[in-house]
């Protein structure tokens, strides 16, 4: 018997299977004039094709990768001062108890530095202590650093009353070509190939300590409970911290590894770390010394600058004296010349 | 990676090259007890030096490993360790421990 739906032919097959529209359509003849697909597509509409905060992505935005991805490139962009530290197995109780001593050393701080009279916000709440994914932080790092896009989107909001029906707004293209946001193609191309000095630290199991703020004075706070040195980042006492001298404490923070920083966009090893952890007092310590660095330059300045004044004026008073001294004789000379 | 017979590990490298990856990747397979059965010593070099990185092992019959990481990479490490330490484990094993 044969089937009651018959295959379709060959030709018929390949137009169904060909993707491109072909070129020699068959037409109807039509009266109206109607507008042709590619009008109706890609005319440029007030209306926008998706919302505002969710833009075409390159990469698939349902996944946990590109969500971290955007996750760590705003905080790259949003802290100035990040510690980069190696955990090697901490067990979740290490974890939290030494989460819990360093921020109740950094409300200490805090507190000091309010009593101080120092109302910056609360930098110390701020500070947060992250484990990473290294290639997608290695990734997050690179668009930050090397991906600046040139114009932002113009700021016409299609959902706004006072948009005119007729105002040209941004045409994204379906496949996100022309898109500059960080999950965007254009993100992706400018930044695959590059690379970072802070790349091959970022390998192994890492965690991140994370600033809002440049303060040394948290630095040093942070860094004496995290990795103390003896003398220079002291750690807290027995008697004045004994919650620090807990076994799960302790033995957390002989596994956690201090490996370097990144500071307002700069790459420090562990030394210059704990340099810019001793500054004293703080920033505001640092610009103190540099008032007083450019007070000294400015007094020398003034001293050379006074100088030659002052030498011509004890020339010229000198000469007068030597005059004052000669005039008394000269007077007398011409008499003696006279007589 | 068989640790149990471990004594004691040395390590010195550059986080900055990645020459030092293998070293402190072998950080981080010691077990969460490693720091209070055996010595670990850990040497940061500074960013600019070029160093080789070193990983310096001791085990419980009191053999001593001087390892190159930079050569042997991790897998290599690993081999190196186990190697020795199913020699150790037999020999226990055949003493009744």
């Amino acid at each position: 018997m044969q089937p009651r739906i018959s295959p379709p032919s060959r030709a018929v097959a390949s137009i169904l299977r060909c993707k491109r529209p072909l070129k020699f359509r068959r037409q109807y003849a039509t009266i109206v004039p109607t507008a042709s697909h590619d009008q109706i597509t890609q005319s440029s509409s007030p209306i926008a094709r998706f919302p505002k905060n969710q833009p075409p992505s390159f990469k698939p935005p349902e996944f946990r990768k590109s969500q971290l991805l955007r996750q760590y490139a705003s905080l790259l962009r949003s802290t100035p001062l990040m510690l980069i530290f190696q955990h090697n197995n901490l067990k979740s109780n290490e974890w939290a108890a030494i989460r819990r001593e360093l921020n109740n050393a950094l409300r200490k701080v805090d507190k000091s530095r309010i009593a101080a009279g120092q109302t910056e916000g609360n930098i110390g709440e701020g500070v947060k202590i992250q484990i990473i994914q290294t290639n997608i932080f290695a990734s997050a790092l690179k668009i930050v650093e090397f991906y600046k896009p040139e114009s932002e989107s113009s700021a016409l909001d299609p959902t706004n009353p006072a948009t005119r029906s007729s105002a040209d707004l941004p045409h994204f293209k379906l496949d996100g070509s022309n898109l500059t946001h960080t999950l965007s193609v254009t993100a992706h191309e400018a930044t695959n190939k590059k690379k970072h000095p802070l790349v091959p630290l970022l390998c192994g199991p890492l965690a991140m300590l994370t600033f809002p703020s440049v303060s040394p004075q948290h630095l040093k706070t942070a860094l004496s409970i995290l990795s103390p040195v003896p003398k220079v980042f002291p750690a807290p006492t027995r008697k004045a911290n004994p919650g620090y001298h807990d076994l799960p404490v302790q033995l957390g923070i002989r596994k956690l590894l201090l490996l370097g920083a990144r500071v307002e966009g700069q790459v420090f090893d562990v030394d210059e770390t704990k340099w810019i952890g001793g500054i004293e007092g703080g920033l505001d310590g640092l610009r103190g010394q540099l008032v007083a660095m450019l007070q000294g330059i400015g007094g020398g300045l003034t001293n050379t600058l006074e100088s030659p004044g002052k030498s011509l004026y004890f020339t010229v008073e000198g000469r007068r004296m030597m005059l004052e001294d000669e005039g008394k004789p000269s007077e007398e000379a011409p008499v003696e010349t006279s007589s | 990676m068989i640790t149990t017979f471990l004594t004691e590990v040395r390590t010195s490298f550059n986080p900055f090259r990645t020459t030092g990856n293998a070293a402190r990747i072998f950080l981080s397979f010691l077990p969460p007890n490693a720091r209070q059965t055996m010595k670990v010593t850990t040497k940061l070099l500074p960013r600019v030096s070029k160093d080789p990185s070193i990983v310096e092992l001791k085990f419980k019959d009191g053999k001593e490993m001087k390892l190159d990481p930079e050569k042997l990479g991790i897998k290599g490490i690993i081999e190196e360790v186990d190697r020795h330490s199913r020699i150790l484990g037999r020999a226990e094993e055949l003493n009744g421990n």
